[in-house]
């Protein structure tokens, strides 16, 4: 466990570009992007498939070097950062050891943020992210869902105080997914984490977060910046309020307008 | 991926690494060969190109033989690689006799085949194209029906949610999937082939590398043994780089590890399978003897030399010498086992501890692989009279030569395996900035396993073939002596009792190892469709 006195931190791009390969081939995946996540926040990010989304958490996380401008984590690199298991990453595939079981993928986590094993920790994530009596199954036993929710209990396992999800719902079905969606922001705001989410839903965007950008086609810039102040915590009643629907067609619409302002507006 | 490559400030560019580890070799060995001299040992390079200079007609004329023979070798068993394959697929039932099939006659000792396809065929080329065809042909089939497999589950599904059928399957997708399963199996077919032509040279051939590598032997000519491995090991590296060569331009990446889901077949309960096995075990016998019998009766092969089944029987069980038979047959291979053994377990070490220690320093695994991948190519078996003469007759010469046959390929494997860790898995171990012996330790190396156990699979004929011809051409002593002794004075009732005797072994020590493999991929690579 990391002392509690340790705060989330704020995440800082500055100046930051990615263009994968060079010459003709060359894929410009982010322009130059000045942007700040407040600490203990959570951002989502909303954009057309391919704009950069997964290129922007792979640089914070410090998977890919930046062709410009820099990351900083509560003022450190993302290296810094990596080294004390300040932050953990759910990747867009589950990204699972198919050797390990269930149990075996969480407490790899621990181990790996050189920290004591702890199997009553295990359970409980098991347990939080509906999994109770798959403990012992290997991946491959597991539905594309399952894995996903496997590879969100690996993420939380080490409290991280920055946490980067790739889509971490993308296969998981609807209901539980909900369930997810109310449940785990308790989590992180008890313990206080700073959050970046990518996510293709809308709702589960305005629903997690307090703040949603939405970015253009690739290259990804900004086209929308929605601040979501409604109150915490979520639950099935929030969704049916006004202002929920109101943020939801917001970002819907910043995604439509950004949407013709890149190159899918000659069709 | 700055992370997973490792190609941080402190990782030299790789050609520095390859050139300095060349240039460092060529030294060393210029040297070990100016310290040595007079002690028929080592000859160095400078030696060596000058026996090459004298004797360049001698020797250019030699290899041009033994290319022939090897081109045709080469050709006809990946021919024959390729039909099998195809029966196979086509034919699911008959799959694991096919296979069981190929592997029996990939584990022939080449030692005791040479001199029966000698007096088969007499003088000529007959013997070095037939032996260099066996010994490629399983090392094509084996990848290629893996290929022809290796596509996920779903991808077989689009095809037939369109009505389309086998030959779409093999059409649209397995030849695809195959391609790079095809130029890696050719890749390691090439050195074998001029191996076994090389090998077919020595039991009576008039010309060709074999038959001057044999002369140079006799004669303790050191510059020549060493001049001749050399060139073998130049041509068969080369026509490996070639083959590479081909494969990128046909557009073939070296290939991922499936992640598919495994195929969702019922694993039957433990009892029937145990049973399914014996059947098939008992099954394959029943086949072989009859395919022998067969064989012998419908080419009306003269009984002197062609024993069949039943004089083997005879010779060993029957007759009044039986039990002497016996005694000297089994002395010999027990002789062979002492040395075979810790030989092919040595091998397999090193080559996987050699290859997870590369990938500690950063930058190293890059400029190692090439290197291991062209000394794999290097046709062992063709230097062992060299190891032999350096390490000397004892136990540590033939040893040595097993480990060493089996060093190389298992390292290229263990390499290419521990590279195939999926990307997204080191991404996970990047983000808690885990030291690479961790990142080794619960990544790389469970993902390695599976080339590891292939790897350990086609080691068992290789380090059978390897004690025996150590044997037979050096040190005088087990399995690979007792032939080559009982062939030149025709007791060919021995020498088929020999054959039986290894190729069974072989058999089972293959099929043993395939059941650990099973047992330990089963959780180790249970994303991975089985083949
Ligand atoms: N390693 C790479 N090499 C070359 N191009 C890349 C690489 N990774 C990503 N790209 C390119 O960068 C662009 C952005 O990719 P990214 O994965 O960040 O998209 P994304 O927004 O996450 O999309 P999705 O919502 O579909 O996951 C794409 O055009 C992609 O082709
Ligand atoms: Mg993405």
């Amino acid at each position: 466990m990391l002392p509690d006195a340790l705060p989330p931190p704020d995440v800082c791009c500055l100046g930051l570009a990615k263009t994968f390969g060079s010459g003709p081939t060359a894929t410009e995946a982010l322009r130059p992007l000045d942007l700040t996540f407040a600490a203990g926040q959570t951002t989502a990010l909303l954009g057309p498939s391919g704009c950069g989304k997964s290129t922007l958490l792979r640089l914070v996380a410090g998977l890919e070097a930046p062709s410009a401008g820099h990351v900083t984590i509560g003022g450190n690199s993302p290296a810094q950062v990596c080294a004390r298991a300040g932050l953990a990453m759910a990747f867009q595939d589950a990204s699972l050891l198919p050797w390990r079981t269930v149990r075996g993928n969480i407490a790899l986590a621990l181990t790996l943020a050189r920290q004591p094993a702890d199997p009553a920790l295990v359970e409980r994530l098991i347990a939080l992210v509906g999994l109770d009596g798959f403990g012992d199954r290997r991946p491959a036993e597991l539905s594309g869902g399952m894995r996903q929710r496997v590879a969100i209990a690996r993420c939380l396992a080490a409290e991280p105080r920055l946490l980067l999800l790739d889509e971490p719902f993308g296969a998981v079905d609807e209901l539980t997914r909900l369930r997810l969606n109310f449940d785990l922001p308790r989590l992180w705001e008890k313990r206080g984490t700073t959050t970046i989410l990518v996510t293709h839903s809308v709702t589960e965007a305005v629903l997690l977060s307090d703040r949603v950008l939405v970015f253009s086609p690739r290259p990804a810039s900004v086209v929308a910046d929605i601040a979501v102040s409604l109150p915490r915590p979520r639950n099935r009643d929030v969704m049916a309020t006004p202002a929920f629907r109101d943020l939801v067609d917001q970002a819907s619409a910043a995604l439509w307008a950004g949407s013709l302002a890149g190159p899918l507006a000659a069709e | 991926m700055i992370a997973r490559a490792g190609a941080g400030p402190r990782a030299l560019p790789g050609w520095v690494w390859r050139w300095g580890a060349l240039l460092a070799a060529l030294a060393l060995w210029e040297a070990a060969g100016q310290a040595t001299a007079g002690r028929f040992l080592i000859a160095g390079p400078s030696e060596i190109a000058d026996y090459l200079w004298t004797n360049a007609g001698l020797v250019g004329r030699a290899l041009a033989v033994t290319l022939q023979a090897a081109t045709a070798g080469f050709l006809l068993g990946n021919l024959a690689a390729m039909a099998l394959a195809c029966v196979a697929l086509l034919v699911p039932r008959m799959a694991w006799l096919i296979s069981a099939l190929a592997l029996l006659v990939f584990c022939l000792p080449l030692v005791a085949t040479g001199p029966i396809l000698r007096v088969l065929y007499g003088a000529g080329t007959g013997p070095q194209i037939t032996l260099a065809a066996l010994a490629v042909y399983y090392t094509t089939y084996l990848p290629l029906l893996v290929g022809l497999r290796a596509a996920p589950a779903s991808w077989f599904d689009l095809v037939h949610t369109y009505g389309q059928g086998r030959m779409a399957e093999l059409l649209r997708i397995r030849i695809h999937a195959a391609v790079p399963y095809l130029v890696s199996g050719l890749q390691i077919a090439a050195p074998a082939a001029f191996l076994g032509a090389m090998v077919g040279e020595f039991t009576g051939a008039e010309r060709g590398m074999g038959v001057l590598t044999i002369r140079a032997i006799g004669a303790l000519d050191v510059p020549g043994t060493w001049a001749l491995a050399t060139v073998a090991s130049g041509v068969s590296i080369m026509s490996y780089l070639a083959l590479g060569a081909l494969g990128r331009r046909l557009g073939t990446h070296p290939r991922d590890l499936l992640l598919a889901p495994p195929q969702a077949t019922r694993r039957p309960p433990a009892a029937r399978r145990a049973l399914g096995r014996l059947g098939r075990a008992v099954g394959l016998i029943i086949v072989v003897l009859l395919l022998w019998q067969g064989l012998m009766e419908g080419f009306g092969l003269n009984p002197f030399f062609a024993k069949r089944p039943a004089d083997v029987w005879a010779f060993l069980v029957t007759v009044p010498e039986a039990a002497a038979n016996r005694a000297l047959l089994l002395g010999a291979f027990a002789q062979t086992m002492v040395l075979a053994v810790p030989g092919y377990l040595a091998g397999l070490a090193l080559g996987a501890m050699l290859a997870a220690g590369v990938v500690l320093v950063p930058g190293l695994g890059a400029a190692v692989l090439p290197v291991a991948i062209a000394l794999r190519s290097v046709p062992i078996v063709t230097t062992a009279p060299l190891l032999v003469l350096a390490l000397g007759r004892g136990a540590t010469g033939t040893i040595t030569i097993v480990a060493v046959m089996i060093f190389f390929p298992t390292l290229v494997a263990c390499l290419t395996g521990l590279r195939q860790t999926p990307g997204q898995v080191m991404d996970l171990f990047a983000t808690y900035a885990a030291p690479r012996r961790q990142r080794l330790l619960l990544a790389q190396v469970p993902a390695m396993l599976p080339a590891f156990f292939a790897a350990a699979r086609m080691a068992v004929p290789a380090a059978l073939l390897a004690a025996t011809t150590a044997e037979w051409l050096a040190t005088g002593i087990g399995m690979g002596s007792l032939m080559a002794l009982t062939a030149s004075t025709s007791s060919y009732a021995m020498l088929w009792a020999a054959i039986v005797l290894l190729a069974s072994t072989a058999m089972l020590a293959y099929a043993g190892v395939e059941l650990l493999e099973r047992r330990v991929l089963r959780v180790y690579a249970s994303e991975q469709r089985q083949p």
